[in-house]
Formats: structure tokens, C-alpha cells, sequence
């Protein structure tokens, strides 16, 4: 039962994965990526992370690939995507060497051994135990992705609102060229 | 696994409804159809002219960058509301601090102009 | 057949792979940036894999804060391609090439 999903769940990952990648679309792109991400919630569930899942959806799924929409509504790229453009050398090579990496990483699999499996904590993925780890073990790490928080939205609005500083204070008209 | 039967019977009866009442309207309502009532629906008046896919301004892009920055700290938050309790003043100045470093972000934000509307 | 950890890490494995092959073969700045976030997924597929077959409540966490890193790459990546675009028109990375000489 729980490997029949698991199946089912991996194969539309991966299909929606390959569509990521080949799609002419950037907002076809973004849809599938969305479908991949649904997918990796799923699993995320059948491990026991339900937490995980559920920011899953609402950070990955719902806000990060909306701003990717945004930007490509704002961008409006018409015709010049130009996947027909890329030589197929340069697909080969890409696919080669992805490939090559997968071959690394089927080894490596094989060879490490089997892991010690242990049995299913069922309160690990509660919000409760995951608040119990973020707050005391990770207290540091907590503060201090504020701080890139923090670094991630003056960037931001640095890049975007350029307006000299001398103006600040003085509400002339913000030029957004 | 057994815990996530009611949301799959959830998703049943979401399903079963929404296409229930599609069907309904396909099977069981009128179908009168004139030239006018093929056109795009825009607040009655006429359709206005040119493609729907303008640019849009960049202001759009910039509220939703912040909103995702500030969804980020909300999530941050909710495993703290969770253990509010357990943690005590120890976790309220925690969250405290977490707030009052992102707040230098907000007045930068509200410095710059950055959600002000031309 | 039992599913345990070797499954879901090679379903990682496999994404991470489609994820560098997007990121070697696209020249479309937006869709490389897509291919990054999947690869970062596949990352978190295996943290949560291994956190769930230790069993350690660690690897979760690090995705959580995987997520926060993710978020603030996309608001700055984001805002680079705009302003790039802004610029140049194009969103095209053999275009872009203002620090090449």
C-alpha cells in the first residue's frame, strides 16, 4: 500500500521534474515545478514530517513560485526564451554530466551499506517536538536567519527602488525607470 | 497512515461536490447562447482593447517579495505559538529579539518609500 | 519489498540530477533559477529521509531553515534578474555577460 504511493508519488515528480527542465514555457516551468513540489510534500508526509509538508506547501508551493510568476508576468518574455537556440551539444554535454553525477550517486547507495533503520517516531514530526528543537538546540541559527532575513529584504529593495540617496526625506517622484 | 483518512475522505467529498454541481450545470441548466454572451465578461462594459498580457509595473513585484520575506517570520512563529507556554519569558524574548531584528527591515522598508503607491 | 531509506534517497538523487541538467542545458535565467530550487528540494527530500530513519529530529530542522535561506535566495536572485532585465532587456545568461572581459 504505502510503496504502491510511494511509486505513483515518485514517478509524477520525477515526469514533472523532466518538464521543468524541457518545457519551451518559463510559465509551464513553473507550474510543473509546482506539481514537483505537491509531490515532495507527499513524501514528506509518509515520512512522518508533517510539519515539513505543510510548510512545504505554504512556502515553497504557495510563495515562492507566485513571486516566480510575478516576475515572469512582470518580465512578460515573449519569443526570446530560445530554447530551440541551445545547441544540442550543450544538451548532450548538460544530460551527460547529470547523468555521470546520478552514476556517483547509484554507487555511492550501493556501496554504503545498509542503514541501521529505526522505527518510526510518531511525535517527531508534531509542531510541538519541532518547536522544542528549533527553540533550544537551535537558538543561534533561529536569531540569526532574522539577520539574513533582515539582509534579504534591504537587498531587495536596494536593487529595486533605486532612488539616490540624496532625495530620502524630500518626497520627490520616486523614478522607477 | 491510518491518521490521514478523514482528509482523504475530505478530498472525496471536495471532489464528488465540485463535480457533482459541474455536472449540474452542464446537464440541468439552459443553454442560450447569443454573440454577446460570448464575449469576455469585463464589468459589463466592453472589453477593453489590447493584450491582456501588459508588463506590469514593478511596484507589484516588490510588495510580493516583502510579503514572502514576512510569511517566512510568521512560519518562524507558529512553531512558537505551539510551545508559547512551555517556553516561557525565555522563549518570548527570543521571539522578541527575532522581531525587533526584522523591524530594522520594516523602517528601511517605510524609509525608502518602498510601499508607496504612484 | 519494504520501502526504506535506499528508495526516497534515490528518488533525491534523481531529482538533484534533473536539476543540474536544467541548470547546464537552459539558458533562460529564470528557468536555472527553478532548476536551483529543485535541486534544493532534493536536498531536503534527504534530510527528511535520514531524519526520519535515524531517527533525529535534526533533519527537519535543517529544513526548516533550508526554507528561510531558499526564500531569502529567491527575494535576492529575483531582484537581480529584474534588475538585469531591467537593463539589458533579457533574461538570457549568454547575454549577460557584464563581468566577463
Amino acid at each position: 500500500m504505502e510503496i504502491i504511493l510511494f511509486i505513483i508519488t515518485a514517478l509524477i515528480a520525477l515526469a514533472s521534474a523532466l518538464m521543468v527542465i524541457t518545457r519551451k514555457s518559463p510559465i509551464a516551468s513553473v507550474l510543473f515545478l509546482v506539481l514537483t513540489f505537491v509531490c515532495i510534500a507527499v513524501l514528506y508526509v509518509m515520512l512522518g514530517a508533517q510539519f515539513i509538508a505543510a510548510m512545504q506547501i505554504i512556502v515553497y508551493a504557495g510563495a515562492i513560485m507566485v513571486l516566480f510568476l510575478f516576475v515572469l508576468m512582470l518580465l512578460n518574455l515573449r519569443g526570446n526564451q530560445g530554447w530551440e537556440n541551445i545547441s544540442p551539444a550543450r544538451i548532450g554535454l548538460g544530460f551527460a554530466a547529470a547523468g555521470l553525477l546520478l552514476l556517483v550517486a547509484v554507487a555511492w547507495l550501493k556501496t554504503a551499506g545498509s542503514m541501521e533503520v529505526a522505527g518510526l517516531d510518531p511525535e517527531m514530526g508534531t509542531v510541538s517536538a519541532f518547536g522544542d528543537v528549533l527553540f533550544q538546540r537551535f537558538l543561534l541559527p533561529f536569531e540569526i536567519a532574522s539577520v539574513l532575513l533582515l539582509g534579504a529584504i534591504i537587498g531587495v529593495v536596494a536593487m529595486i527602488k533605486r532612488k539616490p540617496l540624496a532625495e530620502l526625506g524630500e518626497d520627490k517622484e520616486g523614478k522607477v525607470s | 497512515m491510518s491518521n490521514y483518512i478523514p482528509v482523504l475522505l475530505f478530498l472525496v467529498a471536495v471532489l464528488g461536490l465540485t463535480g457533482l454541481m459541474m455536472a449540474m450545470v452542464i446537464f440541468l441548466g439552459p443553454k442560450r447562447s447569443n454573440p454577446d454572451k460570448e464575449l469576455p465578461f469585463e464589468t459589463g462594459s466592453a472589453p477593453s482593447p489590447g493584450d491582456a498580457r501588459e508588463r506590469y509595473p514593478v511596484h507589484f513585484y516588490l510588495v510580493a517579495i516583502l510579503f514572502i520575506v514576512f510569511d517566512i517570520e510568521i512560519a518562524f512563529m507558529y512553531p512558537w505559538a505551539v510551545k508559547f507556554r512551555q517556553l516561557g519569558l525565555f522563549g518570548l524574548v527570543e521571539m522578541l529579539v527575532f522581531a525587533a531584528i526584522l523591524m530594522f527591515g520594516w523602517f528601511y522598508i517605510i524609509k525608502r518609500g518602498a510601499l508607496k503607491w504612484k | 519489498m519494504t520501502l526504506g531509506p535506499g528508495w526516497y534517497l534515490t528518488l533525491s538523487a534523481l531529482l538533484f540530477c534533473i536539476g543540474i541538467a536544467g541548470v547546464l542545458t537552459r539558458r533562460n535565467a529564470l528557468i536555472i533559477f527553478m532548476s536551483i530550487e529543485l535541486m534544493l528540494n532534493a536536498v531536503n527530500l534527504s534530510f527528511v529521509t535520514f531524519g526520519r530513519y535515524l531517527p533525529d529530529a535534526n533533519g527537519q530542522v535543517f529544513v526548516f531553515f533550508i526554507m528561510a535561506v531558499a526564500a531569502a535566495e529567491v527575494a535576492v536572485g529575483l531582484a537581480i534578474i529584474v534588475t538585469i532585465f531591467r537593463h539589458k532587456e533579457s533574461v538570457d545568461i549568454d547575454k549577460v555577460n557584464l563581468m566577463k572581459w
